[in-house]
Order: C-alpha cells, then structure tokens, then sequence
C-alpha cells in the first residue's frame, strides 16, 4: 500500500488560480482511541476536529466559500492501522459559475489493515455555469472497512434557477490490495437540466448520492437499507461484503431525508454532528 | 472455418476485410448464438414495472439513454479496449476494471455468464484462446483474434443488445411487432454514431449517468414476480 509521503503529489499551479488549498492528515492508534498522526493544511483548506470518544473526526472546510474556475483542492488522508477516521464537511460545497477554466478536487484516501474509514461530505451544489473535475481515490487493506457517500445536487430548483448549463466530470474508484474494486464515473456537460429529465437518466430527479459501504456485516444491512429506499434508490450487494446504494431524489431535502437513516443504520449511529445542523 | 491469423488492425469503421468475417460476426451476435441474451432485460423488468417505460416511445427513449450515457457507450468502449490489447495480461486487468464498474450484481452476472458463455463456444469452434471475460471484452479480444475491425463489431454489438431490449420489451409491455422493429429501426442511427464516437476512447472515458438505468438492475434483485435475470 502506498504510504501517504508518496502520494504527496504537489498541486498543479495554474496561471490564475483563484482558490488553492490542500489538507493532509493521518491517523493513529493511542490505547483504546484514534488520534491525529499527522496534520497540516494550507490555502484555503482547514479542519476542525471535534471532541469525541474513540474515532478520530475532522471537519474539512474550504475557506474560500466555494469552488470556481481554477481552484485546486487536494485532500490526502490516511487511517492509520486499526484507527477509526471519519472524514465530513462542516456544510454543503458550492461548485459556482467558472468564468473560465476548471475547479479540481483530488481526493485521496487509504485505509491501512483494520481500520475504518468514513468519508462523509455534504452535498455538492452544482450552480449554473459551474465547470468541475472531481476525482476520488481511495486504497483500502485487505481487511480494512469503508463507509463513503457523495451527495450531488443539480442546481438549486429551490431557488427557481435551472441548470441549463454546467460541466462535471466525477470519478470514484475503490481499490482493495491493489486491485479494483469499484468503480463510478460521471460526465455530464451542457443542459443538464434538461439531460437530468430523461427517463433513463434522472427522470427529472436533481439530487442523487452514491453511497459505498465495505464491511464483513454489509450483507446483514442489505434488507433494511432497501426498505429506507424510496422507488428511485436501488441499493446492491455487488460482492459478499459490499453494499452499494444510488439513490435519487427531486430534491436535496428529499435526498436527506431518506440518506440519513441509512448512513445512521450504517455508521452505527456515529454520523458527525454537522450533518445534523 | 479456418482460423485467421492475428493479424495489423484496421481502424474505425472500415470495411469488413471480407464477406466471410461480416458473415462470422452476424453469427456471433445473433440471438441464436449461444450466450443466453433472452433471459436478461437490463433492468426492463422493473422500469416496465415502475411504469417508467409505458409504451413504445417510452421503451425508445429509455434504450437512447442507456446507449448514448449508459452501459452501452460504456461497453462499445470496453470493446474498443478490449480490442487494442496486445497483451494477455493487460486484458485480465481491463477485464478487472470492467467488473469493478458493474453498479449491480446481476448486471455483473448479464455480462460475465453471457461473456463466458461466449468465450467458451467462439473458443471452440474458432480455436480461438478466449478466457473469461466480460462480454463486450471478450468480443473485442475475439474480433482482434480473427482480425477483425472493432467498428463495425462495436456498432452490431450495440444493435443487437438494442435488438435483444426491444425483444425483452414485447415480453413486457403490450407493444406489436412492428411497432417493436419501428424502436430498434430509430435506435439504428444511434447505434453506429456511438460505436464511432468511442473508437478511440481510453479508459478515462468511461462513465454512466444512466442513473435510473442503473437503480432498475438493482430493484429488479427483489422484484417478485419476475420471467428475466435480469
């Protein structure tokens, strides 16, 4: 497994980048509780670590108030051997119009033998005009367990605007030992509203999540999950312990409110306190 | 049939290099060929069920998104990978990464029992060294053993997965046969611009955002009734 000094890229410099930031944080094992190992953020990227019993909990917070043109992010983190690391936002992200050029995320993750990782973001807002390349990469133990969920939300409807024109590129890719283990991509440019309105592709829902969970019980959950599931979620058990979830909604109220009973049920009731306020 | 040599690839959409590899490729993707295909609607079931495809206009429009944003750009693109790989080794690994991007398990076991199915009676008759592989995969590395452009392969492929929905569909739904060739005759165009648009695509590339398309293969794991396995 590669260790978090190599893949320690440095960031991209582009010519004017509106926004950079970058955050890097492992975790180790201190008696019965997980602590920060290492820790350091630049740019725009901060965190918050709340006081809590044995798994170590960071809130990321990009400072710059959203995404835009340009931006670089770079999120690195490592739970460390048999440490519990949970990973959230302290409120939604904001993709917003990119005057021009491209907002990157690159997120990597890695879960070393017998941890648990939790990679918990809140949503993502697509505004209109926004241009956004996302990537998420995560290395897990053989024995390591995951819980991840990305919320994405279409525009904001609430707010009468429509997302007649928007880019995203999206990619999740899991790996075990190495290997592939699964994989997500999403490409979706120009008109989104009216593309999200399709029959095959969104039925005119505008907030989907796709949610991972790796876990030796992942079969045990598989029958509650699928009852909390409204018509437009499906939720599959693509290998003997991993359980995965899409699941739509007209909305990001709606989105919520049949996600957080299933990341609850999931997280055994430790679902960070920000995605409650 | 005599075994075809591996030999240089054509590219894109190149004509056949001869009648006898058009008339082995219509073999292969024949419903007749022995891979199964009947027994597997790619979610239909449950979309029919959900009342999400209602009619022939509705079952048209659902097979446009699942070509053009769903898994069969994904599959023409796994094809045309498939296709380009000199090296045993590197197609177990794209194989690996195909199956890792599978959103369901029974859409898993459609292209890795069909896949293998294939594999087993193409290697057979042919000669040809096939292993397990997913389906588009294993047409792709089958092409490129006969020497045959990925292109045309990619675009029959697609029509014949389109024809085999809209067949599955008659199952389904009340729709007559005319109305159901009238579908997959509108789907035709789509068909050869998607096996076009992905000839030169990596892996980087690949991507669904057929997002209901996907949720009907995962509800169909639970739909009860049910004739498909899919």
């Amino acid at each position: 497994m590669t260790s978090l000094a190599q893949i320690d890229m440095p960031l991209a410099r582009p010519v004017q980048p509106r926004a950079e930031g970058a955050l890097h944080l492992s975790s180790k094992r201190l008696d019965a509780r997980s602590v920060i190992d290492g820790f350091r953020c630049s740019g725009a990227m901060k965190a918050l670590f709340p006081r809590s019993a044995g798994a170590l909990e960071a809130i990321m917070i990009n400072s710059s108030g959203g995404l835009t043109g340009g931006d670089r992010i770079a999120v690195r983190a490592r739970a460390g051997r048999d440490t519990d690391l949970t990973l959230t936002t302290q409120a939604a992200e904001r993709a917003y119009r990119a005057s021009d050029g491209v907002a990157r995320v690159e997120t990597r993750l890695e879960a070393a033998a017998g941890a648990r990782l939790s990679w918990l973001p809140q949503e993502l807002i697509l505004f209109r005009g926004a241009s956004l390349d996302r990537s998420l990469r995560i290395e897990l133990a053989a024995d390591a367990r995951l819980l991840m969920v990305e919320p994405v939300l279409f525009g904001r409807g609430a707010m009468g605007e429509v997302l007649d024109q928007a880019r995203l590129r999206d990619r999740i890719e899991i790996r075990r030992d190495g290997r592939p283990l699964y994989r997500d991509a999403t490409r979706l440019e120009g008109d989104l509203a009216a593309q999200l309105a399709r029959p095959g592709i969104a039925g005119g829902c505008a907030a989907i999540a796709s949610l991972v969970f790796i876990d030796p019980a992942a079969e045990a959950h598989l029958d509650q999950v699928r009852a909390l599931l409204p018509e437009t979620g499906g939720a599959s058990l693509l290998h003997p312990d991993l359980l995965a979830v899409r699941l739509l909604a007209h909305d990001g109220f709606e989105l919520r409110r049949h996600l957080l009973p299933i990341l609850d049920r999931l997280s055994g009731e430790t679902l960070p306190t920000s995605w409650r306020l | 049939m005599a075994t075809a040599a591996p030999t240089a690839m054509s590219t894109g959409t190149a004509p056949m290099r001869d009648d006898a590899q058009l008339l082995t490729l219509a073999q292969w993707l024949s419903p007749a060929y022995p891979v199964g295909g009947f027994a597997y609607s790619h979610g239909l079931e449950s979309a029919v069920r959900a009342g999400w495809i209602a009619d022939a206009g509705g079952l048209e429009t659902w097979l446009e998104d699942v070509l053009e944003h769903g898994s069969g750009r994904a599959d023409a693109i796994w094809l045309h990978l498939a296709h380009r790989c000199a090296d045993g080794d590197d197609l177990m690994a794209l194989d690996d990464e195909a199956r890792a991007f599978a959103p369901a398990r029974e859409r898993l076991r459609e292209g890795a029992r069909q896949g293998a199915a294939f594999a087993r009676t193409t290697g057979e008759v042919w000669g040809l060294d096939l292993p397990d592989l997913l389906l588009p995969l294993a047409l792709g590395r089958a092409a490129r053993l006969m020497g045959m452009a990925p292109g045309p392969v990619a675009a029959l492929y697609l029509h014949a997965f389109a024809g085999n929905l809209v067949a599955a569909a008659q199952r389904l739904m009340p729709m007559g046969q005319t109305a159901a060739q009238r579908v997959l005759a509108g789907l035709t165009p789509l068909c050869a611009a998607v096996a076009e648009a992905t000839a030169t695509a990596d892996l980087d590339d690949i991507a669904s955002t057929a997002f209901l398309s996907d949720v009907a293969a995962m509800t169909h794991e639970t739909l009860e009734p049910r004739i498909f396995q899919s």
